[in-house]
C-alpha cells in the first residue's frame, strides 16, 4: 500500500508535467489574437506590440519561461487576458470551491440514487419500486444535462416556486443543479450495482450462507454489498471526471459562478494563461481523486495487487 | 447495514422538507438588472465594453453627461465651460461641491492624470486613440512607445526606469495641451476642431480617477520599465468614485452592488438609491428571473437566437426595440489579388455592386432576424446622427435584374452560359445567427444572379484571424459607432486603417475626409462626410445590409425614466423603480 502510493506520488509530477506541455503547445497553436476583439475596433499595432510585450507573448520561450518561474515561485499562475482586473488565481480561488462543492453534491446525488436504485433492484427485482427507480435511471442517462436541468428549473423553480431560480449563496441553491448533474453518473451507479448485485448473488459462497440459515437481506448487506461496490468505487474515479467538466452546462443553465464555464471559455478567447491554469487544477485534483479511489480500492479487497 | 441504509434515507428526507421550506430572499436593491457577461474591467481608461461602461457612469463622474431623453451634453462634473471662437481650445469649470468618495474635492489634476494615464501606451487603453484630437497627445504617445522599446533593448535597471517615467511626465506636460489652472479649472486645446468633443468628455476614457490612491497602486516595472496597475485598485474596499454610486460588493461573475455616494453633487436628482446588477450569462435564466419580477431591466437579450424574435412576436408591452447606431454588412475583399496569389474577382467594383444588388434585405429582416429592423442602404445608420443624412441614394436595394446586366458589364453572364464567377466564399463566425442569413444570401445569389459560392463558417477567434489577414473573399460584419459624427463610421474606410478590413483604397476618400477634418464650418463639414460615403458606397467595398436594433426589456409603468435609444445612453442614476405590491 505504502509502495503504491509512493509510486503514484513520483508519477504525479511526471503527469502533470505532461499534461502542462501538451497543452501549452495547443493553447499556443489555437488561431486568433487574445488582445484584439474579432468584432469592432482593433487597437493600432503600437498598442498590440505593447500588450504583447507586457504579457510576455511575443514568444512561446520567454513565455513559458516566464510562466513556469512565476508558477514555481510564488504558485502565482499569472494574468487573466479576457477579465483584466482578474488575476487567475484570484478567478480560480472564487470558482474552484463553487464547483468543488457542486460536484461533491452531485456525486453524494448519484451515490444515493445509484445504491437506492441498485439495492432496491436486488431486493424487490420487478417490482414497481424497482421499476420505477430503474426509470429514473434511464431518463437521467438518456436526456443532456441542459434538458435535465431546464425542466428542473422549469417546473421547481418557476411552476411551483419551491426552490431558487439558480443562482449561489445558501444551501437551498445547491438542490437542483446537484441533482442535474448527479443523475446521469447516478444511473450508471444504479446499473453496476444491479449487474454487480445479480452476480455476486449467484456465487457459491453467498448460496452457503443462504443455507447456513442468512436471510437474503442479510446476506445483501453483510457480504454482496461490499464485493458489489468495488466496480462503483473504480467509476467514481471518471464520475468525478465527469462531473467536473460537466459541470459547464449546469453552471450555464444555473447561472453558477462556478469554474466550468472558464474550461470552454477560456479556450474560445485564447486566454493562455487562464486555460495552462485551469487546466493545471483540474490535472491535479483528478490525479489525487484517482489516487484516493486506488488506494480505496486496494483497501476495500486484499486480493487486489495494484503495483 | 440496513440500518444505516435506513438512516441515510430518513436524513435525505430531512434534508429536502428543510431545503424545500424557506423564505424567498428579499429585495437586496432599489434597481435590478441582469447583465450577459463577466465584467472585462472597471477601469475606465482601460475599458472598451459596453457593459463596462455601463457601471463606469456610476461610479465615476464625467465633465459632461448626455441628457435623456433629448441626447444633448448637460454639465456633469463641469458646472459650464467655455468655448474659444476657432473652436480648440475649451476651458472647463469644474464644480466647487464636486466630491470624491472619501471627501476629497475633485480637482482639475485629476482629470489630467487620468488623460494623461490613457495616453502613455503603458497601460495599454483600447480606446486611448479617443484622447488624440487633443494637441500633442498623438506625439506624446508614439515618444512614450519609442521611450519603452528603447528601455526593454537595454539592461533591467529601476532607476532608469523611474528617470525614464519622469522623462516621459515632463513630455507630457510640455506637449499635451491639457492644463490644470488652479483646482478647478480645465484647459484642453485640440488638434483642430471637433465638434462632438463635448461627448467625448462623457465616455469612459474621458473619467476622473482620483490621482491620489490611483497612483499609490501604480508601479514602474523594471524589467520592461512600463508603469504596472494594480488591478485590485478597483475593488469595493479600494476604490474612490466622485460618481452617484459607490461600489459596495462585487462578486465576480455574481453580481455587483453600487449603492449611493453621499458625496455625489447630485445626489437629490437621483430616482434610485442603489443598483444591484446580477451577472446572469443564459438569457432564459434571466428572463424566468425578469417574469417573477425579481429583476427590473433586462438590457443584454441576445438579438440573434429566438428569444428575442419570439417576445416581439408576442406583442408584449414590455418589449422595447429601438434602432440602433450600428450596422451589419459584408465585407468585400478590395485587393487586386487574394491570399493565395491568385487574382481577385471582387476587384472589380462592378461585380461588388452587382453582389450588393443580389442581397434581398427586406426578406432577411422580415424572416430570418425578425426584430424589425431597417434594411441599410448606407453605412452610417439612418437618423442616428444628428445633422447628417446618409446618401442612401448611392447605396443600392434588391435588384436582381440590374445586377445581373452588371455582371454581364463585367464578362460574367453565367445565365447565359458564359463565364463563371468563381472563387467566391462567404466567411462567418459560427453560433450568432450568421449561417442563416449567409445561406439565404447564397441562395438567392444563386437563384437570381447564377453566381455560386461557398460558406465557411469559422469559430470567433479563427473568423478574426482571417479577416485581420485579409484571407477572405467575402466577411460578415458589424460595426457600431462610438459618438455621434459619421467619422466613427467613415474612418473604417481610410486606406491602411487598422480597421479597413475589405483593404478599401481610394485616395479620393482620404482626400476628403482629409478635408473634412479641417473644414471649421459643421454644416459644409457634414456635407464633406456625406460626400466622402457616397463615394465610398459607389464603389462598394461593402454591401450594408440592415440596421441593428436594441433590445430591452422593462414594464414602463413600474421603470420610470428609461428612454431607449440608438446610441444606448443611459442615466441609470434616474431611473425610478415603483414596486407593486404583490410583486
Amino acid at each position: 500500500m505504502v509502495h503504491l502510493i509512493l509510486m503514484r506520488l513520483i508519477q504525479t509530477p511526471l503527469i502533470l508535467v505532461a499534461i502542462f506541455m501538451i497543452t501549452f503547445v495547443c493553447a499556443w497553436l489555437i488561431p486568433g489574437d487574445p488582445l484584439e476583439r474579432p468584432e469592432g475596433q482593433r487597437p493600432p499595432i503600437e498598442i498590440r506590440v505593447a500588450m504583447a510585450k507586457q504579457y510576455n507573448l511575443d514568444s512561446p520561450g520567454s513565455f513559458l519561461t516566464g510562466y513556469v518561474h512565476n508558477l514555481l515561485t510564488k504558485f502565482d499562475l499569472g494574468p487573466s487576458l479576457q477579465y483584466r482586473d482578474q488575476r487567475v488565481n484570484e478567478i480560480i480561488a472564487s470558482g474552484l470551491p463553487v464547483s468543488a462543492l457542486l460536484g461533491v453534491a452531485a456525486l453524494l446525488v448519484a451515490l444515493h440514487i445509484g445504491l437506492v436504485a441498485g439495492v432496491l433492484g436486488a431486493l424487490r427485482p420487478g417490482t414497481i419500486l424497482d421499476l420505477s427507480s430503474l426509470g429514473v435511471a434511464v431518463v437521467g442517462v438518456s436526456l443532456p444535462t441542459f434538458v435535465t436541468g431546464s425542466i428542473l428549473l422549469v417546473v421547481f423553480a418557476n411552476l411551483l416556486q419551491l426552490a431558487p431560480v439558480g443562482g449561489w449563496g445558501t444551501a437551498r441553491h445547491l438542490m437542483l443543479p446537484s441533482l442535474a448533474l448527479g443523475l446521469l453518473p447516478g444511473a450508471y451507479i444504479a446499473r453496476l450495482v444491479r449487474l454487480g448485485l445479480a452476480d455476486v448473488m449467484a456465487s457459491d459462497y453467498i448460496r452457503t450462507a443462504l443455507a447456513k440459515g442468512l436471510s437474503s437481506r442479510g446476506v445483501l448487506f453483510k457480504h454482496a454489498l461490499k464485493v458489489a461496490f468495488l466496480p462503483v468505487l473504480s467509476y467514481l474515479g471518471p464520475a468525478a471526471a465527469f462531473v467536473v467538466t460537466g459541470s459547464f452546462v449546469v453552471e450555464m443553465v444555473f447561472a453558477i459562478p462556478g469554474m466550468g464555464e472558464h474550461f470552454v471559455n477560456a479556450v474560445l478567447n485564447k486566454d493562455q494563461f487562464l486555460i495552462l491554469g485551469v487546466v493545471l487544477v483540474y490535472s491535479v485534483l483528478l490525479v489525487l481523486f484517482n489516487l484516493v479511489v486506488d488506494v480505496a480500492y486496494a483497501w476495500l479487497d486484499p486480493r487486489i495487487e495494484l503495483t | 447495514m440496513r440500518w444505516l441504509l435506513l438512516a441515510i434515507l430518513v436524513i435525505d428526507l430531512v434534508i429536502v422538507a428543510w431545503l424545500f421550506t424557506g423564505t424567498q430572499s428579499q429585495q437586496e436593491a432599489d434597481f435590478i438588472f441582469v447583465c450577459g457577461t463577466a465584467h472585462r474591467r472597471l477601469d475606465p481608461q482601460r475599458m472598451s465594453w459596453g457593459i463596462d461602461l455601463r457601471i463606469a457612469e456610476c461610479l465615476f463622474d464625467p465633465l459632461t453627461r448626455i441628457k435623456l431623453p433629448e441626447m444633448v451634453v448637460e454639465p456633469a462634473a463641469a458646472e459650464r465651460w467655455q468655448v474659444s471662437e476657432d473652436g480648440r481650445t475649451y476651458t472647463f469649470y469644474i464644480r466647487s461641491n464636486a466630491r470624491w468618495s472619501n471627501g476629497d474635492p475633485v480637482k482639475a489634476s485629476d482629470f489630467v492624470y487620468a488623460w494623461r494615464r490613457a495616453l502613455m501606451p503603458d497601460l495599454v487603453a483600447d480606446y486611448s486613440q479617443l484622447l488624440w484630437v487633443i494637441d500633442g497627445a498623438e506625439r506624446f504617445h508614439i515618444w512614450r512607445q519609442r521611450q519603452l522599446m528603447e528601455y526593454a533593448a537595454g539592461e533591467p535597471d529601476p532607476e532608469i526606469a523611474k528617470q525614464f517615467y519622469h522623462d516621459a511626465l515632463d513630455k507630457f506636460d510640455k506637449w499635451v495641451a491639457v492644463r490644470a489652472q488652479g483646482d478647478k479649472t480645465l484647459v484642453v486645446k485640440l488638434v483642430r476642431p471637433v465638434h462632438y468633443f463635448l461627448q467625448l468628455c462623457a465616455f469612459g476614457t474621458y473619467m476622473p480617477v482620483h490621482q491620489l490612491t490611483v497612483e499609490s497602486q501604480t508601479t514602474i516595472d523594471r524589467h520592461s520599465g512600463r508603469l504596472v496597475q494594480d488591478p485590485s485598485w478597483t475593488n469595493p474596499r479600494k476604490l474612490v468614485c466622485n460618481g452617484p454610486y459607490v461600489l459596495s460588493r462585487r462578486r465576480f461573475k455574481r453580481d455587483l452592488l453600487m449603492v449611493a455616494n453621499p458625496h455625489y453633487w447630485n445626489r437629490a436628482a437621483m430616482g434610485n438609491q442603489s443598483i444591484l446588477e446580477l451577472i446572469i450569462q443564459n438569457p432564459a435564466n434571466a428572463l424566468m428571473l425578469y417574469e417573477m419580477g425579481q429583476v427590473h431591466w433586462l438590457p443584454d437579450i441576445p438579438s440573434s437566437g429566438a428569444i428575442a424574435a419570439d417576445l416581439l412576436d408576442q406583442r408584449r408591452e414590455d418589449v422595447h426595440i429601438a434602432a440602433a447606431a450600428g450596422t451589419y454588412f459584408y465585407n468585400f475583399n478590395c485587393k487586386s489579388t487574394l491570399l493565395d496569389g491568385s487574382d481577385n474577382p471582387l476587384a472589380d467594383p462592378r461585380v461588388r455592386r452587382a453582389l450588393a444588388m443580389g442581397i434581398d434585405r427586406p426578406s432577411i429582416v422580415e424572416n430570418i432576424t425578425r426584430l424589425q429592423q431597417r434594411p441599410a442602404k448606407s453605412f452610417t445608420p439612418f437618423g442616428a446622427i444628428p445633422g447628417f443624412d446618409p446618401p442612401r441614394e448611392a447605396g443600392v436595394s434588391f435588384d436582381p435584374r440590374r445586377a445581373r446586366s452588371l455582371l454581364a458589364e463585367a464578362g460574367y453572364d453565367s445565365i447565359h452560359g458564359g463565364k463563371q464567377l468563381k472563387g467566391l466564399s462567404i466567411l462567418y463566425n459560427t453560433g450568432s445567427g450568421h449561417e442563416r442569413i449567409a445561406q439565404a444570401i447564397k441562395r438567392t445569389w444563386e437563384h437570381e444572379l447564377g453566381v455560386i459560392v461557398k460558406l465557411e463558417g469559422q469559430e470567433v477567434a479563427s473568423f478574426g484571424e482571417r479577416l485581420k489577414n485579409h484571407d477572405f473573399t467575402i466577411a460578415r460584419a458589424g460595426w457600431f459607432g462610438d459618438y455621434r459624427d459619421p467619422t466613427t463610421f467613415l474612418d473604417k474606410f481610410r486606406t491602411g486603417n487598422g480597421n479597413n478590413d475589405a483593404a478599401y483604397s481610394n485616395l479620393a476618400f482620404d482626400r476628403l475626409m482629409q478635408d473634412a477634418s479641417s473644414e471649421l464650418h459643421p454644416i459644409k463639414r457634414m456635407a464633406i462626410l456625406r460626400q466622402a460615403e457616397s463615394l465610398m458606397l459607389l464603389e462598394q467595398p461593402i454591401a450594408p445590409i440592415y440596421q441593428y436594433v436594441n433590445f430591452q426589456m422593462f414594464k414602463k409603468d413600474h421603470v420610470k425614466n428609461m428612454f431607449p435609444n440608438p446610441w444606448n445612453y443611459r442615466r441609470l442614476e434616474l431611473v425610478e423603480v415603483n414596486s407593486v405590491a404583490g410583486d
